[in-house]
């Protein structure tokens, strides 16, 4: 069991108000670490940090480390950081040009393939990784914004394992997605797991007993409880854990 | 004084408002009927390709609308890339500080200072001091400062318009500042950066005050050889028939005053046409 | 190399975000230093108040007082004539007119901005001179009032496009709070639009003043040109701008009248600083409503 994410006294700040307190988590190779919690409770802020997508923020500031693989991101180049540390917003978001395109656009930017074949194998492999090829494969010029929502949603998973990830970071990918959407994205996130390791912010604990191997608890950005799923689920230690999995808050 | 019943009154008021509305409108029927009623019978072929003759009363404006071309295109290349990188700095990288509101402040008063007082600096800056004379790169530098601010302004709005899910995307997938504005930004507020900039080039073309003592000449015997050339522009020559030329043909200045209006107008239209285009075939 | 290249243009990029301020601090500066060379020979209170502009004569006198009241009457008789008409327009656009009309009524007020202000002046010279002189019975028709209406007609693009934005920003509930109570549309407009539009309004006029103060050729073209002192609104007058630009031509560079005229330039310059400034603070406010 490698770490591959640390985070070590982690606190950060909105206009000096303090929305995560020195948080210390370890997130560890291939797994799916769940992070649940009713909102405020500093999940996206979180993980936004872990790309540093935080920092174009000007009324962002923080304490606090995070290694990646035993490096510390905020000594790493930021685009560097990024394509290591794919992420997948809650709203879908295509951008505004074809499928294939949307899929070849990074890897194009950051230089990692140039020829018209490569890419043409490109698009395939991350296509079917994200289990949407047999859906898309006849239309692969058509705009990805005439998509629907959950097909987005997937495109924007495959536009990043065109970028060989190490890790993804999920922020509620399926809170406007229909059942069957969600089902198919937990599907290909079970998938992955295999190749990547997985950090999933939601609000749907249900989502998080599905599919996550290791389940945190946050409130008031603290860090309340961390376990194995099947513990947390079954006998969780706090009682403020208890109340939240059986909806009696949040 | 009687009262009105409130349902009386707003009818009355109604029909003050449109009353007003007519007002406000007509002027501009009006100077485009007359210049149109007046202008159409000198032109023809002749007028828009000869040159002036027998002190201006006869023959065609031919330098007259090379020069504004030529000038207004010097005008543009200066004025756009600087103003749209201003525009790129300010709506991509610039956070809100002290010093980006210094900026703003900067970009407001150019935006309100008089374009006489533009020409008068450009007269003291380019054709005195840097000793350029009176030339077309002296009215083109003038010009694209005075447009810098309108040039800023519409293509900070046409950037602000591209939704700012678009930049996060590219930058979770670890593409650079510079390559997300270059690749994504950029190629959506086009059509928005093209309309200000087609815009700003109708308003260009009509400008008099700030050229007249950088960069026109009352009359020029050739069409204009390089940029430190003088030259004759379609405004500034219809300012010269209309009043400091005694026994001017009215028609001629008439017709003058239609190829400008004509000109003007046809520009803006292609910025509004553009505008419409594009707002209907945007994806997002 | 790719990060080397993003460094620079991001340099470049910086450089003309802040060109606009250089410039401003370069005109400011340029319109400044002459000025202070000028009033270091010319006492700056002479010139302010002094009734008389002779720049050639062998004692120049370069007193721009009437000056300022020919800028000042120009601009006072086109506010009047614009202002309310186009609150009203704006009033008729935004809430009286059905969707398609307003778009109509937008482009045509629109269009007028469009239209070079020498072409105005043209105009002006054939069409409205010729009837002031009739209608009022007076010597020429080359006077501030022509000027004035002229100008008015400039301006009121500005004010109806402003204040129309001002109105419509109002928010709905307001409305709806008046009509409930039982108003009539027009009284809700009258008492609650108009009200909490005012601010953007106010606003808009500022910036219409601006449009005119600064408006060159036309001036030029229809107000007379006659540096004396008017005593109503039906005489010829000169205003600043007119002076810079027919004058700027014909002096020597370095001498006392090129001086005199860039210390109007900075007067000017002051003057639309100030009206745009304090509109900004104006929108800011309707803004922040």
């Amino acid at each position: 069991m490698v770490d591959k994410i640390k985070v070590e006294n982690l606190s950060c700040y909105y206009n000096k108000k303090c929305v995560l307190e020195s948080l210390s988590i370890n997130v560890i190779q291939n797994e799916i670490l769940s992070i649940i919690g009713p909102s405020n409770s500093g999940k996206t802020t979180f993980l936004r940090t872990l790309n540093r997508m935080n920092d174009l923020d000007s009324i962002h500031s923080r304490k606090g480390e995070v290694y990646l693989d035993n490096n510390s991101i905020f000594d790493m180049d930021m685009e560097d950081l990024r394509r290591r540390i794919g992420m997948l917003f809650a709203m879908p978001t295509p951008l505004p040009m074809s499928i294939y395109e949307n899929i070849v656009y990074a890897p194009k930017r950051l230089g990692l393939i140039s020829k018209k074949p490569e890419q043409d194998a490109l698009v395939v492999r991350a296509l079917k990784d994200a289990s949407l090829w047999n859906e898309v494969k006849d239309r692969l010029k058509s705009s990805a914004m005439e998509m629907s929502g959950g097909q987005q949603q997937r495109l924007c998973i495959a536009r990043i394992l065109a970028i060989n990830p190490e890790v993804i970071l999920f922020d509620e990918p399926c809170s406007g997605l229909d059942p069957i959407s969600t089902a198919k994205i937990e599907e290909s996130m079970i998938e992955l797991k295999r190749k990547y390791t997985m950090v999933l912010v939601t609000n749907n604990v249900k989502q998080a007993s599905r599919v996550s191997d290791r389940t945190a608890f946050f409130l008031m950005g603290k860090i309340i409880e961390i376990d194995t799923t099947d513990k947390m689920f079954v006998s969780p230690k706090e009682r403020q854990t208890e109340d939240y999995i059986t909806g009696r808050f949040g | 004084m009687i009262r009105l019943s409130p349902k009386l009154s707003q009818k009355f008021s109604y029909l003050i408002l449109f009353l007003a509305t007519t007002l406000a409108i007509t002027p501009v029927i009006v100077i485009i009927f007359i210049i149109v009623k007046n202008g159409m019978s000198v032109i023809n072929w002749e007028f828009l390709a000869s040159m002036p003759k027998n002190g201006m009363r006869d023959g065609g404006v031919l330098p007259a609308i090379v020069g504004t071309f030529v000038i207004v295109t010097c005008t543009i290349i200066l004025t756009l890339p600087t103003g749209l990188c201003a525009a790129i700095y300010l709506n991509e990288y610039a956070r809100d500080n002290i010093f980006a509101r210094v900026i703003k402040l900067g970009i407001l008063n150019l935006a309100g200072v008089p374009s006489v007082v533009y020409g008068l600096f450009g007269f003291g800056i380019f054709v005195m001091f840097l000793k350029l004379g009176v030339s077309i790169i002296a009215g083109a530098l003038t010009l694209s400062i005075m447009e810098l601010p309108v040039i800023i302004t519409t293509s900070r709005n046409a950037l602000n318009s591209v939704p700012y899910s678009f930049r996060e995307a590219s930058w979770a997938l670890g593409v650079s500042r510079w390559q997300t504005i270059r690749h994504i930004v950029l190629p959506n507020a086009l059509p928005g950066i093209m309309t200000g900039a087609v815009l700003s080039i109708a308003r260009i073309s009509g400008e008099t005050a700030p050229i007249l003592f950088t960069a026109a000449a009352f009359y020029v015997p050739h069409l204009p050889h390089s940029i430190f050339d003088q030259v004759m522009t379609l405004p500034y020559h219809l300012y010269i028939i209309s009043t400091q030329i005694p026994n001017m043909p009215n028609n001629i200045i008439f017709g003058t005053a239609l190829i400008l209006l004509v000109m003007v107008l046809a520009i803006s239209f292609v910025a509004i046409f553009v505008r419409i285009y594009f707002r209907k075939h945007r994806k997002w | 190399m790719r990060k080397i290249v993003d460094t620079i243009i991001e340099k470049i990029i910086f450089l003309c975000g802040i060109s606009s301020v250089i410039f401003v601090i370069l005109i400011f500066s340029f319109l400044f230093i002459e000025s202070f060379v000028f009033f270091k020979d010319f006492s700056i209170i002479k010139f302010i108040t002094g009734r008389y502009w002779y720049p050639d004569s062998k004692l120049a006198l370069f007193g721009i007082f009437s000056l300022l009241v020919g800028s000042f009457l120009v601009t006072l008789g086109a506010c009047l004539i614009a202002v309310p008409i186009s609150i009203m327009t704006a009033l008729y656009i935004s809430e009286v007119a059905s969707k398609n009309v307003r778009d109509i009524l937008k482009s045509l007020v629109e269009l007028m901005v469009a239209i070079p202000s020498v072409v105005i002046g043209f105009i002006g010279m054939i069409v409205l001179v010729p009837c002031v002189k009739k209608l009022f019975n007076i010597p020429t028709g080359l006077t501030a009032f022509s000027g004035s209406v002229m100008l008015a007609f400039m301006a009121m693009p500005t004010i109806v496009t402003i204040s129309e934005d001002a109105i419509r920003s109002v928010p709905w509930q307001y409305k709806e709070g008046a009509l409930a109570l039982g108003a009539t549309k027009w009284q809700t407009m009258r008492w609650i639009v108009l009200k909490t539009a005012r601010p953007g309004i106010i606003a808009a006029t500022m910036l219409g003043i601006g449009r005119v103060i600064g408006e060159t050729m036309t001036v030029i073209m229809i107000t007379g040109n006659s540096s004396r002192i008017p005593h109503s609104i039906f005489e010829p007058v000169r205003t600043m701008t007119a002076v810079i630009a027919t004058e700027i031509g014909e002096t020597v560079n370095g001498s006392m009248h090129y001086k005199a005229l860039f210390s109007i330039g900075l007067v000017l310059f002051l003057i639309t600083f100030l009206i745009n400034f304090v509109a900004d603070l104006f929108l800011e406010k309707n803004k922040n409503k």
